[in-house]
């Protein structure tokens, strides 16, 4: 039997359909759990957090929602092992959690992604992340090759990574730096990160490596008609890069 | 409003007018909402054709896009202006026309799938100028509500001259997709006397107050204040939920099989909506102004029955559903927790006799046949002589591209990159995007899961620019909106431009055989000077391609390619050997003879190549072998082929001579590691090319 997803939705969500598309493509049973659903939580065996804007970003993208009653339950299922992933507004909410990189206490942050820079705008920009370290650090990456590049979109306002030297090095001697920006080739270099991101961070991942947040979108390059640079004669709704990463989590459940 | 309409108000309710109703007539015989001096001309535009599912008439046009497992499914579109708000305030005035749009749309029962946006500002040199913040603040509140929402900003121009320093132009395109069979209309349904009116969204307040007299009057720069409150508060987070709750309201519409209208506020407000809704379906109406969820007390009843507080709906529901619809808006979606005051609350009901009633407090504050006041008079038929070498809009402002000025060509505000603007758009929010803002000519979305079906969106100044560029992904064009963004009706020279401009739209449409089956008409853009914009129609074109795994874009894709121009060297002599070339092209695509594609632009053949070029990332040049790439304004395509013998055997069968011409041929790096645009013995480095195109904006938009 697949495993139960629940993608979560926060007042001001706005990626739930595409996420639970491509959970449903590789073969998982998702479905969009409601805030006024919340309840229902501990009923899934794991967690997507999607993209969106919920609670406008007040204060800081995530920090509202940090503490909105469905975070209890998501809280609550991290410490038990279950899966969590959270993608863009979604990661931004499970750092302000503290669920990653989960070097301080529950709803203490310790680091956070803030404002772009230098722009300090919202950016709309097709990039590469790449898996760093062990993929079996994380459990949801533990499918993917070594190093492997996933295509996927940079939207947001509110993706660098921002933490004091002291945490930031706790990041990195921690193995908690899951994904960095890359370029297609897999060069990683300061060129290949859209938003200014402190160790060109992408994603995160936490001590026990149950609890991913990457910013950009893999789900939003999940079949080949729009990947960018699509290549004549292959299947159009074939699945393109960005779902082996949706794969190596079902994996990861199976 | 003018004397003889105050009359004809006094005549025919046979007593003067209540303060509620003279409000209410002010916004509902406005020109914003009746159209009264355009209304005659549109009439000449086509709106019917066999790929019509919805004309003009409703919130929103829809197209027939295809089927998919056996069901039918429609593109609903719709178009708007938002100008004058967006230069009192530009970034509300900008979001909210975005939301404004957006629920436009969405009211005909369709999901939200794509937005474009065309844009128009003054001279923006001077970094201090208020030109310069209207261009930076339009393009945040377009981006901050598209964003918030999630409707992916496929499509759009942008253009700058000094007409527009005192009245930018902010229109807002936004598609839906519906099935055929699960349209909802903008009136009240058959039946439905003593039905509920149900009020959806945020509280009334005082914002947006005379906001449809305002969008029909010319802008006084003493009146700043008076009129940025009559622009209302956008709040895209409400939005978002309210766009939510409605899909799901749908579905449950759907199993419980019920017909039922629904209609957002715009201009008019409470009245507006609600009078037009029960008015179209042949009821009346009476509304408890008492039941409005307000956000603050004692609010005189004329603003909450015409003001317009943002992010409303209104729907007619029979009494036995109301109180589900109203706990999924309330509860299930919890709208008084997202927004203070926000919520679903029945307002009044549709009544038999064809009144419509509003009562506040004890008293009836007005009393109406409805059609009276849903049926502005016109202001006449006036004949105006055709404008006379008046210059359409401002993309033919950009500098033609003369040769050796191919870097000033390409680094002209209105010819430079795009991309500083745009980039801040969420372009692929729904992971539905085919080709992003930038990536084509025409934005491309594939929005039936599972399907191979797309619909392209592209936008121009005039029906065959927007077509060209649909045509250039390889969609076949199936229908058109436009805006017209004009000067005050009651100047002549206005007013003819008004009647010229109508006139070759309808004539382009007819040719090219598409109908209107929406739009929007922007009148009074002039500023206390009297100067008028430069007049600008703007047309947005739907295409539908069967499989969106032959969209083509304008990069350059391989080595040695040889490069054709199709199309004319005049500008519509006759559109008739147009509807061939597109077939041809579009045939062409089919066969996979066409590697990129690119509408040629004001700027000209060379710029068009140094774009195509850019698009590759550099990796291809152009060498030009024929003069005709020098000079003249070209109007048609320039093509990338995969292969000579195999395009020139189709062109011959398809095309006149005359219509097509092979002119150079794609080239990579020389010993040197540059790659050129070359033509006539002079070559310009495209790394040179390319940083002088992407400048600009860059600057302005940092």
């Amino acid at each position: 039997m697949s495993a139960k997803v629940a993608v979560l939705v926060f007042p001001g969500t706005n990626s739930e359909a595409e996420t639970v598309r491509i959970c449903r493509d590789v073969g998982l049973d998702a479905e969009i759990v409601h805030w006024s659903k919340a309840a229902s939580l501990p009923t899934y065996d794991a967690y997507i957090l999607p993209g969106g804007f919920a609670y406008e970003d007040r204060i800081r993208a995530g920090a509202i929602s940090a503490h909105d009653p469905m975070m209890d339950y998501v809280i609550d299922a991290a410490e038990k092992g279950k899966l969590v992933m959270g993608i863009c507004n979604g990661a931004q909410i499970l750092l302000e959690a503290g669920l990653v990189p989960g070097t301080g206490a529950v709803r203490k942050p310790t680091a956070a992604f803030t404002r772009n820079a230098p722009s300090g705008k919202f950016i709309c920009k097709h990039v590469h992340i790449k898996l760093t370290g062990d993929p079996s650090r994380c459990a949801i990456t533990a499918a993917l090759p070594s190093e492997a590049v996933i295509p996927a979109w940079a939207a947001h306002g509110e993706g660098r990574l921002a933490a004091s030297m002291e945490h930031l090095e706790q990041i990195s001697s921690g193995g908690h730096l899951a994904f960095v920006y890359s370029h297609s080739d897999g060069t990683v270099n300061a060129a290949a990160a859209p938003n200014g991101s402190a160790l060109g961070c992408a994603g995160l991942t936490n001590k026990k490596g149950n609890v991913l947040a990457i910013m950009p979108h893999p789900e939003r390059d999940a079949w080949n008609f729009n990947h960018p640079e699509r290549v004549d004669g292959k299947d159009i709704l074939a699945p393109s890069g960005g779902a082996a990463f949706f794969r190596a989590f079902a994996k990861a459940l199976s | 409003m003018r004397p003889d309409e105050l009359r004809r108000i006094a005549e025919g309710l046979g007593r003067e007018p209540t303060v509620v109703e003279l409000y209410a007539f002010d916004a509902q015989w406005s020109e914003h909402c009746s159209y009264k001096s355009s209304r005659h001309l549109l009439k000449q535009l086509p709106t019917t054709g066999p790929n019509v599912v919805l004309g003009p008439g409703e919130d929103a046009g829809i197209l027939h896009l295809g089927e998919h497992n056996g069901e039918r499914y429609g593109v609903v579109i719709a178009h708007e202006s938002h100008n004058h708000p967006s230069q009192v305030v530009p970034f509300e005035g900008a979001a909210t026309g975005v939301g404004g749009i957006v629920r436009d749309v969405l009211c005909m029962g369709a999901e939200v799938i794509a937005l474009a946006d065309c844009l128009r500002f003054g001279n923006v040199d001077d970094p201090n100028s208020h030109q310069r913040y209207v261009a930076q603040q339009v393009v945040d509140g377009i981006a901050a509500y598209g964003n918030a929402i999630g409707v992916p900003n496929i499509a759009g121009d942008v253009y700058f001259d000094e007409g527009f320093n005192d009245n930018c132009l902010v229109n807002v395109i936004a598609l839906g997709l519906v099935k055929e069979s699960e349209i909802i209309h903008s009136r009240a349904a058959e039946g439905s006397a003593g039905w509920d009116i149900v009020l959806v969204g945020k509280a009334t307040d005082a914002s947006g107050f005379g906001g449809a007299s305002f969008s029909s009057l010319t802008l006084e720069e003493d009146n700043q204040e008076a009129n940025k409150s009559a622009v209302q508060v956008p709040d895209p987070f409400l939005k978002n939920v309210i766009m939510r709750a409605s899909y799901r309201v749908f579905e449950y519409l759907r199993e419980k099989k019920i017909t039922a209208g629904f209609k957002d506020l715009g201009a008019g407000g409470i009245m507006g909506c609600t009078a037009e809704l029960c008015g179209a379906g042949g009821y009346g109406a009476i509304i408890d102004l008492d039941d409005v969820n307000v956000a603050v007390e004692n609010l005189p009843p004329e603003v909450i029955a015409v003001g317009e507080t943002q992010e409303r709906l209104c729907w007619v529901l029979p009494g036995d559903v109301t109180a589900d619809v109203l706990r999924i808006y309330n509860e299930e979606f919890s709208l008084p927790e997202i927004a203070r005051g926000a919520r679903a609350t029945v307002i009044g009901a549709v009544q038999a006799e064809k009144r419509y009633v509003m009562r506040h407090g004890s008293e009836i504050v007005m009393d109406v046949p409805i059609d009276f006041l849903t049926g502005a008079p016109s202001t006449g038929v006036r004949i105006a002589n055709a404008a006379q070498d008046d210059k359409v809009g401002a993309a033919q402002d950009g500098k033609v591209g003369e040769d050796a000025l191919l870097t000033q060509t390409l680094s002209d505000i209105n010819n430079c990159s795009r991309e500083p603007l745009y980039k801040e758009y969420d372009s692929v929010v729904r992971g539905m995007t085919v080709t992003p803002r930038g990536y084509a000519d025409a934005g491309v979305i594939a929005p039936i899961p599972g399907a191979p079906l797309g619909v392209a969106l592209g936008v121009g100044e005039s029906v065959i620019e927007a077509v060209r560029k649909v045509v250039a992904v390889g969609a076949r064009p199936i229908g058109l909106t436009d805006c017209l963004n004009f000067g005050n009706p009651n100047n002549e020279e206005h007013f003819a431009q008004l009647v010229s401009a109508v006139a070759m739209l309808s004539e382009e449409a007819k040719t090219l055989g598409l109908p209107f089956v929406s739009g929007n008409v922007s009148l009074y853009n002039e500023s206390a000077s009297r100067t008028a914009i430069p007049f600008s129609p703007i047309i947005g074109c739907v295409g539908v391609i069967d499989n969106v795994g032959k969209v083509v874009t304008p990069a350059l894709k391989h080595p040695n390619s040889p490069l054709y121009l199709i199309g004319a060297h005049e500008a519509g002599s006759s559109l008739r050997p147009e509807n061939k070339r597109i077939a041809a092209i579009l045939e062409a695509i089919g066969g996979r003879l066409i590697l990129s594609i690119r509408a040629i632009g004001s700027d000209g053949i060379l710029a068009a190549a140094a774009q195509m070029a850019f698009a590759s990332g550099n990796d291809f040049g152009v060498e030009f072998n024929d003069e005709m790439a020098r000079g003249a304004r070209y109007h048609g395509w320039l093509i990338e082929a995969s292969e000579a013998a195999a395009f020139e055997a189709f062109a011959s069968r398809k095309l006149s001579g005359d219509d097509w011409h092979r002119i150079g041929l794609t080239t990579v790096a020389d010993i040197d590691g540059e790659v050129d645009i070359a033509s006539g013995g002079q070559s310009w480095d495209l790394d040179e090319l390319c940083t002088a195109w992407r400048k600009p904006l860059a600057e302005i938009y940092a």
